[in-house]
């Protein structure tokens, strides 16, 4: 079967549930124009948090290194605008064998490294390699159904599965996937992801701890005329007033964090241009089923649908954001705008509790990380819903890593939890929030529901996006049935730049592409 | 003169237990924080197996006192060790912090003078006039203002409307630290002020009515060669006391003006290094400040005994 296509669609969903999801705030949701593109300048970007390291294999490879790293280093596939698909990066295509065992995979001619190095079939086998090695500590656990990468000659190498493997396109796209120069081209580990080396548009410049990192432009990217700017500086700004204060006196260019309550002043401010991509996060209350009284369905259904999901979109992310239906986030694929999931209806949480163990209430608790304004409003808010239907609820606060110690190893009775997606494939998802076998006991939660496990075994293996999709429906409807989470809502990300930067866009799985980006005079 | 400051060296010597205590306190207390930087790292994603993996990894598995000792060992070698975190020498970031708020330190203190010596003298020369209940409003609202909020409403005029300033950071080039310290220090020294003035209005007010203030009047001096080499040098000494105990609070003032004005010192580093869990890094910072809290009490002493000719704390350590 050959895909040679230069967008690999993954799934047939309709786009129209992830539109739905913060394209009704801000002015835009896609590519920011403005005025004509003019090449040079340095984009200052304000974020919350320095990176930590550039080191792919290592687990301190999180979110602040990764949007730095993705500048430097890229992989065979990458994610679409929407993030609903990858389509071949430093691949030019890929063919895929009858029993979806190998997948041999040519590369794009004439991709050099920043050193000058042309990027080679030894490269790439290096480093997925590489990535797999760190199953324990690092990201190589999305390596997992790779046999082994082999090189078929200079320019094209297979990867063989263990088994039929869905998202394995979606799994090459990921950022530790990236493809760097073989044996890190003489150095040791250390020295060269002190100033990476990869293929992408800009190359590593300076590092000042905890004040700025600075990436400057790949002279021989190659995307011929990209990118645009000369430079990219993160800075870091822990405070979100400060950063929005930064903005508005044109101190930076984006702010990459400002918080919702902020959102709408920031909107009206001139020369500022607030965003709400589509994301993939949703947010969620796990309950732990070890925990008397929520091995009950009926009480884990009255929970859900004493809450009033509207109110809360209202109330913390000040109406930028949708009611959550579905396990699934819209900006993920085989996400199912119609699925049944639990809306607010008191009548019918007053008779889930009275069916149940419990019908005449009972006393839990919530675990929320100290200072998430967010998380403190959404307990109060559950508090009083809960209280309604006869169920005392506490509130405990804990610092967050306190937190992430107590859900980790689940000291909790309910627990306010949200999630992003890593690549565009449902199944990282599925498979940590459901399957009881995957290392964490779906999600802390000790959920186990043979009927899910066998659905989430059958899409991994299912390559027919259309079958999926039918699988996925299913798995869609039966998790919202049982109510092993109360799904809360979807935010989409918020993002305020200057009126100055055009191109600038990110994808629901948070990658940049910043070799579109640039500024105005 | 010198034998008079012969007290530094036994100062020294007892800040040793001090300084060991801090840490003993500083490790302990960390370790009783839930978490751990292998929870801090791996975060909602990482499972137990994970998590397990990466504290082998870092070296957390081992005993808490053979882990103390380890890094007492490594101290006495002068080695920070390695931030638990990223791996790389905590010296690395600690001596790129450190200058960051020294420099945030001495601006305020400078500048907290510069406020505190006028408006004290203003206020002791007429007491209880219209000039000393200005500055006395003054000195109760600096106090009652919240640093932070002081620190927000300077960027919102200075900065943002006025853009005389930049909204925080630290400037990328050297020659632009003192320009973007400017409205920190300032807020930071609004916040001190206010105790320099009460404390340096009393003792001017009490100078001034002395015996040897009138005797130096009788003998024809006046103005500010009086208020300087007679009132102030007398009334300054109460003062210097107060100054040094303030700097050791400032330090932790300093961790809420650096998050505010996004200043990466040591206030920024502790904060991060806190939620990470890097218990390295905590460590260190917390034996700069212990250090920074001892010298600055030394220091005050040394002021003392230069300023007050009848201070001698080497023959009360010798007695």
């Amino acid at each position: 079967m050959n895909k040679n296509n230069p967008t690999i669609f993954l799934g047939l969903v309709a786009i129209t549930g992830m539109l739905l999801t913060g394209c009704s705030t801000g002015p835009g949701s896609s590519a920011a124009s403005v005025g004509t593109p003019v090449a040079g300048g340095d984009l200052k970007i304000a974020r919350s948090s320095d990176a930590i390291s550039m080191d792919s294999t290592s687990a301190s490879f999180e979110n602040y290194s990764i949007e730095v790293y993705q500048n430097i280093g890229e992989s065979l596939f990458t994610v679409t605008d929407d993030g609903k698909s990858v389509k071949p990066w430093l691949a030019s295509g890929y063919t895929e064998s009858s029993d979806h065992l190998t997948y041999t995979i040519p590369l794009r001619k004439g991709v050099k490294f920043s050193n000058g190095q042309l990027v080679t079939a030894k490269d790439v086998k290096f480093s997925i390699d590489q990535d797999t090695k760190t199953a324990d500590t690092g990201w190589g656990f999305i390596n997992a159904a790779i046999d082994k990468v082999t090189v078929v000659d200079d320019a094209t190498v297979a990867v063989s599965l263990k088994y039929p493997w869905a998202p394995i396109l979606a799994d090459l796209s990921l950022f530790s996937n990236a493809i760097i120069p073989d044996n890190y081209g003489g150095k040791t580990p250390a020295q060269f992801f002190d100033a990476p080396v990869g293929t992408g548009p800009f190359i590593w410049g300076e590092w000042k701890k905890g004040q700025y990192l600075k990436l400057v432009k790949n002279p021989d990217y190659w995307q011929k005329g990209k990118p645009l700017l000369n430079s990219v500086t993160y800075t870091v700004v822990p405070d979100s007033n400060t950063r929005k204060l930064q903005l508005q006196g044109g101190q930076t260019d984006i702010d990459n964090t400002p918080d919702w309550a902020s959102f709408a002043s920031l909107k009206s401010s001139p020369g500022v241009k607030v965003f709400a991509f589509p994301s993939t996060q949703i947010d969620y209350v796990a309950i732990n089923q070890h925990r008397a009284p929520f091995s009950d369905i009926h009480i884990r259904r009255a929970i859900a649908y004493a809450i009033d999901r509207k109110a809360l979109v209202k109330a913390v992310l000040f109406g930028n954001g949708s009611p959550a239906n579905s396990l699934i986030p819209p900006g993920t694929p085989f996400y199912d705008k119609n699925a049944p999931g639990p809306t607010y209806d008191v009548a019918k949480a007053k008779a889930e509790l009275a069916m149940s163990s419990r019908p005449n209430g009972f006393s839990t608790s919530i675990l929320i990380r100290a200072g998430d304004a967010n998380q403190g409003s959404v307990a109060q808010i559950m508090q009083a819903e809960l209280k309604a239907i006869g169920i005392t609820m506490e509130i405990k606060q804990l610092d967050p890593t306190a937190a992430k110690k107590a859900s980790l190893t689940s000291e909790f009775d309910m627990n306010l939890s949200a999630w992003t997606m890593d690549i565009p494939d449902p199944d990282e998802w599925t498979t940590f929030a459901t399957d009881p076998t995957s290392g964490n006991n779906s999600a802390f939660t000790f959920y186990n529901n043979p009927a899910v496990n066998a659905l989430n075994k059958k899409a991994q293996q299912e390559t027919d996006p259309a079958k999926r999709e039918v699988i996925y429906k299913e798995l869609q409807k039966t998790t919202g049935d049982d109510a092993f989470f109360t799904y809360l809502y979807y935010s989409p990300y918020a993002f305020a730049t200057s009126d100055k930067v055009g191109g600038y866009h990110v994808s629901p799985l948070l990658t940049f592409h910043l070799e579109n980006v640039y500024k105005t005079k | 003169m010198l034998h008079r400051l012969s007290f530094i060296p036994g100062r020294l010597l007892r800040a040793v237990p001090v300084v060991l205590g801090v840490t003993i306190v500083v490790f302990l207390m960390v370790h009783l924080l839930p978490g751990d930087p292998a929870v801090a790292i791996l975060g909602d994603k990482g499972t137990p197996q994970r998590i397990a993996a990466l504290r082998e990894q870092l070296g957390l598995n081992q005993p808490l006192w053979l882990q103390y000792f380890s890094f007492l060992g490594r101290l006495l070698h002068g080695d920070l060790g390695n931030s638990l975190v990223n791996q790389r020498p905590v010296s690395e970031v600690l001596f790129q912090a450190m200058p960051v708020t020294l420099a945030l330190l001495l601006f305020a203190l400078v500048m907290a003078m510069l406020i505190s010596i006028p408006l004290a003298g203003i206020a002791a020369t007429r007491p209880n006039g219209a000039r000393d209940l200005g500055v006395r409003i003054f000195t109760l609202l600096g106090q009652g203002m919240p640093q932070f909020w002081v620190g927000i409403m300077l960027i919102l005029l200075v900065s943002v409307n006025l853009r005389l300033f930049p909204v925080g950071g630290y400037g990328l080039a050297d020659s632009d630290h003192l320009y973007y310290l400017f409205l920190p220090a300032l807020t930071l020294a609004i916040s001190m002020s206010p105790t320099i003035i009460r404390s340096l209005r009393a003792s001017t007010i009490a100078s001034l009515g002395s015996d040897y203030v009138a005797t130096a009047r009788s003998k024809g001096s006046g103005g500010s060669g009086l208020f300087i080499h007679h009132v102030l040098r007398n009334a300054a000494i109460p003062t210097i006391s107060v100054i040094g105990v303030n700097l050791g609070y400032l330090v932790g003032g300093s961790i809420v003006i650096e998050r505010v004005f996004a200043i990466p010192g040591l206030g920024s580093l502790m904060l991060t290094a806190i939620f990470a869990r890097d218990f390295t890094t905590i460590q260190s910072v917390a034996l700069f400040i212990a250090l920074f809290v001892i010298v600055v009490g030394i220091l005050t002493d040394v002021i003392y005994t230069l300023l007050d000719p009848r201070v001698n704390f080497s023959s009360k350590e010798r007695a």
